[in-house]
């Protein structure tokens, strides 16, 4: 049987070096260039012809858009939906990154908490960019909210920074972990089939009923993923 | 676990923010654009002709009201000049029945004097006659030279008996 973390190994395929820095382009960097192409090409197919009442693949984009634009409105309220094209790429990133990973073969970089570690920091990153553009200097009291004593202040703002450092933390591990486990079940359940020769039916359908379930979990998570930083976006414009 | 290997996190972070920007201005500029005309077309549409239908039920509301109030005063003026006529024709009635009545009773007085002229007439023929018949019969008795005078008051003495 072979090794159900063999599948998450990052390879170089170009290797190339920046200033002294590994800068590879490896197999997970392939397929977020493939997840990017993939939501490009799907999307566009969807949208080639347009009309007022929408054809099915046009619903499909639509219905997306829909669901992004209230859930960010239900979050953030109207202010917010100005961030909609970056929350919406988010949702579309991860829940392209999610899906092309249970393909037979593929990489799921969604899996790896390097890859959606940095996704998180760009949202976190972004997040303090609207926080301080709207607020100036109070965005400082994120990490002091109004009504605490000044006395507390030594123990609140550590708090408050661990609360604050630990949502993208949280956002990546949900994730991560997510994708991890599904992938290693559907791996480990696979080697079965083989293995039990006739039997192995027994498996595959097993399998077959999982790969279901872990299509519908990416689709999920992608969006608890989005849910999560909408509540932070949130977070960052209104006050604590 | 490979998941947990940070050193290919340079790598990892430089593919994923060059992807991840890039997806972004695809989005921005290309597909969402494009996903939201649509969406605002629709939703402009949509909500233009439920303006339109709308304004259609308030045009009818109005047209019916207008309806109805013709109809109301046409009743009224229709009320108004029944009334008007009905009491035109009953006083129109009483007054010729009046002139009737005192016309009948004009006539009527008339007859009852004609009649009572026409009785004392016949009365006066009547004593004539009787005072003639008087002297005629004393005559025959053999009682001459009584005037009609005479005969004419022992008549009128007897009539007032």
């Amino acid at each position: 049987m072979s090794n159900p973390m063999e599948q998450f190994e990052i390879k170089p395929i170009i290797p190339l070096e920046l200033g002294g820095v590994d800068i590879s382009f490896t197999n997970s960097a392939l397929f977020m260039v493939i997840a990017v192409m993939a939501c490009t090409l799907v999307f566009s197919l969807c949208l080639r012809k347009r009309t007022l009442v929408p054809n099915a693949a046009q619903s499909l984009v639509e219905g997306m858009y829909e669901f992004v634009h209230n859930l960010l409105r239900e979050n953030v309220g109207n202010e917010g939906l100005k961030y909609f094209p970056f929350i919406f790429t988010v949702f579309s990133f991860v829940a392209f990154g999610n899906v092309l990973g249970l393909f037979p073969y593929a990489f799921t970089f969604t899996s790896h908490l390097t890859a959606v570690g940095c996704l998180s920091i760009i949202a976190l990153l972004f997040n303090i960019g609207i926080g301080m553009k709207k607020k100036k200097i109070g965005w400082l009291r994120t990490f002091l909210p109004k009504g605490i004593p000044l006395a507390l202040a030594p123990l609140i703002v550590p708090i408050e920074m661990i609360s604050f450092l630990s949502k993208p933390f949280s956002l990546t591990v949900r994730l991560v972990a997510n994708m991890t486990v599904g992938h290693i079940m559907l791996k480990i359940i696979a080697g079965f089939i083989v293995g039990l020769g006739v039997l192995g039916a027994v498996p595959l359908l097993f399998d077959s009923a999982i790969i279901c379930f872990e299509i519908f979990i990416s689709l999920l998570q992608a969006f608890i993923y989005t849910v999560l930083s909408c509540i932070y976006l949130g977070d960052a414009i209104h006050e604590h | 676990m490979p998941q947990l290997d940070f050193s290919v996190f340079p790598s990892q972070f430089f593919w994923l923010t060059i992807c991840f920007f890039s997806l972004l201005f695809i989005m921005s500029k290309f597909i969402i654009p494009k996903a939201g005309e649509m969406i605002e077309l629709r939703k402009a549409k949509i909500e233009g002709e439920l303006a339109a239908a709308a304004e259609l039920k308030k045009q009818v509301e109005e047209g019916m009201a207008r309806y109805e109030q013709a109809l109301r005063e046409a009743f009224e003026r229709a009320d108004a000049s029944l009334r008007k006529t009905k009491e035109e024709l009953a006083d129109t009635v009483s007054r010729k029945q009046s002139d009737l009545a005192a016309r009948l009773s004009a006539e009527v007085s008339e007859g009852e004097k004609k009649i009572e002229a026409a009785k004392n007439r016949a009365m006066q023929k009547i004593e004539e006659a009787a005072a003639d018949l008087t002297v005629s019969v004393l005559e025959k008795v053999g009682v001459s030279g009584v005037s009609k005078a005479v005969a004419q008051r022992a008549v009128d003495g007897l009539k007032r008996k």
